[in-house]
């Protein structure tokens, strides 16, 4: 082994000012690591979900499509396109970041991490950051490859970007959670197999609810799914079966509320420190 | 039979430790009445006691389920705490604000269990460590790099730690524990599994990390190691201090020819390893 260099110690006071501008930079490393995982792992984290999406297209847009009037004035393809867009936004946020710290938590490298000098809040929004990098990275590659193959406007940009962010904190939030509570890696994914993807189906992804008889068309109201679908479709077509405010509110209630009870877990360390 | 400060009530006990070391504003750790009570009821941390000066190289001692492992992790807000009171140089580590911030910057730990991040390689693990205790860019790289030629990893510079030897893994944990360049070194059992050429090595750069100033906190089964590094010795059985001084100082306390014979006097159990010189 060689000697150490010369180098001093860290000093021993520093002001509290200078101490929370580290903890930024503490808070940008450790985002910079859950990106960093995502495009080390991007065959699985951003090429399968991109892909996945496309064959719903083609099979039930562009061969299907054809035997199906128009929805709510527009080719099916086109229609389906936003819904399948956000579904695929969402779980690529849940799912990396429940896989994530469910990882990190299995092997105990989250310790490294919870002893760092960083607030509560700032590692629970470092460990976000993966989630919400790789939802955006589908999300990108989806509309750009998808609208103009399609034809898919972007008739409300504005509210489709509040749309997408709201939703991708809420599940990015909710991945954080289930990462924290998870046991096995059975219970990630029986949230995202028997939880997510169902409400995800009978929210609109494929099919207007309006056409639904009652009680679906009722029940459909119940599923929060439903106003994430309906807002992020209403910022790419223009069209929204209820009105975008009320979508907006319910979706950025929802994330507060997830994100307020990730934050929740990282300040009592409920389920991360014994 | 010299006095030792845990045989003493816990204010008296802390300026005894205190007058033994001469030190008495530059604790490096202090901590008073700490308690752990696990979930399932286990009493962990028992109004645990203990002051550590400033530069010193400070063994803990004890059998398995002693205390020793939560209380490193109650230094490192890895554990709830029931009560008490953890100052890191004066800092207070278990509030929420900038005095926490303080207190976790100032320490490095090597943890007994491996914990490296399976997707990062060794440099990254460097890097990145270095960037969760809020160096920049080029002080972590240059640091990084700086770690990886004093514990001999070059050749595996760019290679991810899973595919690391156990005996490059342990390296790797104390390099990363080293990285921030903290003022306290917490090396929770760093030599356990590991073979004697290696141990001698690990030996001779915690030596000289000690020998630049840094105060180490050292917990191992190897009573050698002990006697061999450390200055002070707290011996911990069922969450308190039961004993505490130099390694001649408990010796005599007790009566007794070698720091194994003190083992068992003072924990009354046997060590779990007792190496032979």
């Amino acid at each position: 082994m060689e000697a150490f260099s010369a180098t001093t110690a860290v000093p021993r006071d520093l002001p509290a000012k200078e101490l929370r501008r580290l903890s930024y930079v503490s808070l940008f490393w450790l985002a910079a690591r859950e990106c960093l995982r995502v495009g080390r792992l991007w065959s699985q984290t951003v090429v399968a979900p991109v892909v996945s999406s496309l064959l719903f297209v083609i099979v039930f847009g562009l061969s299907l499509g054809d035997r199906i009037r128009q929805v709510s004035g527009f080719e099916y393809s086109v229609f389906i396109l936003p819904g399948l867009i956000a579904m695929a936004m969402f779980m690529a946020a849940y799912m990396n970041n429940s896989s994530s710290i469910f990882q990190a938590r299995s092997d105990r490298y989250i310790d490294d991490i919870l002893a760092a000098p960083m607030m509560p809040w700032q590692i629970d929004v470092g460990l976000t950051v993966g989630g919400v990098f790789r939802a955006l990275m589908i999300g990108g590659v989806l509309t750009a490859v998808g609208a103009p193959l399609l034809g898919v406007p972007v008739e409300q940009p504005l509210a489709l970007i509040v749309a997408a962010l709201t939703a991708i904190m809420l599940f990015a939030s909710l991945g954080v959670i289930v990462g924290i509570y998870a046991q096995t890696w059975d219970h990630h994914s029986f949230v995202s197999n028997l939880v997510i993807q169902p409400l995800a189906f009978v929210g609109g992804v494929f099919y207007s609810v309006d056409v639904l008889p009652s009680p679906w068309h009722e029940l459909s109201h119940a599923n929060p799914l439903f106003y994430i679908v309906d807002a992020v479709r209403y910022g790419f077509l223009g069209v929204s079966d209820v009105p975008i405010g009320i979508s907006l509110a319910i979706t950025g209630g929802l994330a507060a509320l997830m994100f307020s009870w990730s934050v929740w877990l990282f300040r009592s360390g409920h389920k991360l420190k014994p | 039979m010299r006095a030792s400060p845990a045989s003493f009530p816990r204010p008296l006990a802390r300026l005894v430790a205190v007058a033994i070391d001469g030190k008495a504003s530059a604790a490096a750790l202090e901590i008073i009445g700490l308690t752990k009570r696990y979930d399932d009821s286990t009493l962990a941390l028992d109004s645990l006691d203990l002051t550590i000066p400033d530069g010193s190289f400070f063994g803990l001692l004890g059998p398995n389920g002693a205390g020793k492992t939560t209380l490193i992790n109650s230094i490192t807000g890895l554990v709830r705490v029931s009560s008490g009171s953890i100052r890191v140089f004066g800092h207070q580590a278990l509030a929420e604000g900038p005095a926490v911030l303080a207190a976790r910057r100032l320490v490095g730990l090597s943890p007994q269990d491996v914990n490296l991040d399976r997707f990062l390689t060794v440099y990254e693990s460097l890097v990145y460590h270095g960037g969760y205790y809020g160096l920049p860019r080029p002080v972590a790289a240059q640091r990084a790099e700086e770690m990886i030629d004093v514990f001999d990893l070059r050749a595996k510079r760019d290679t991810r730690t899973p595919r690391l030897s156990g005996g490059m893994k342990r390296r790797l944990l104390l390099a990363r524990a080293l990285v921030h360049q903290p003022r306290l070194v917490i090396l929770d059992e760093p030599t356990a599994g590991v073979d004697y050429e290696l141990r001698l090595e690990l030996w001779r750069y915690i030596r000289l990390l000690h020998e630049r100033g840094t105060t180490i906190l050292l917990t191992t089964h190897y009573l050698e190691e002990a006697e061999e590094l450390c200055e002070q010795i707290a011996l911990i059985r069922d969450g308190r201090v039961v004993a505490l001084d130099s390694p001649t100082g408990l010796r005599d306390l007790y009566g007794a020819d070698s720091l194994g014979e003190v083992y068992v006097k003072a924990v009354g159990a046997r060590p779990d390893h007792v190496e032979v010189s």
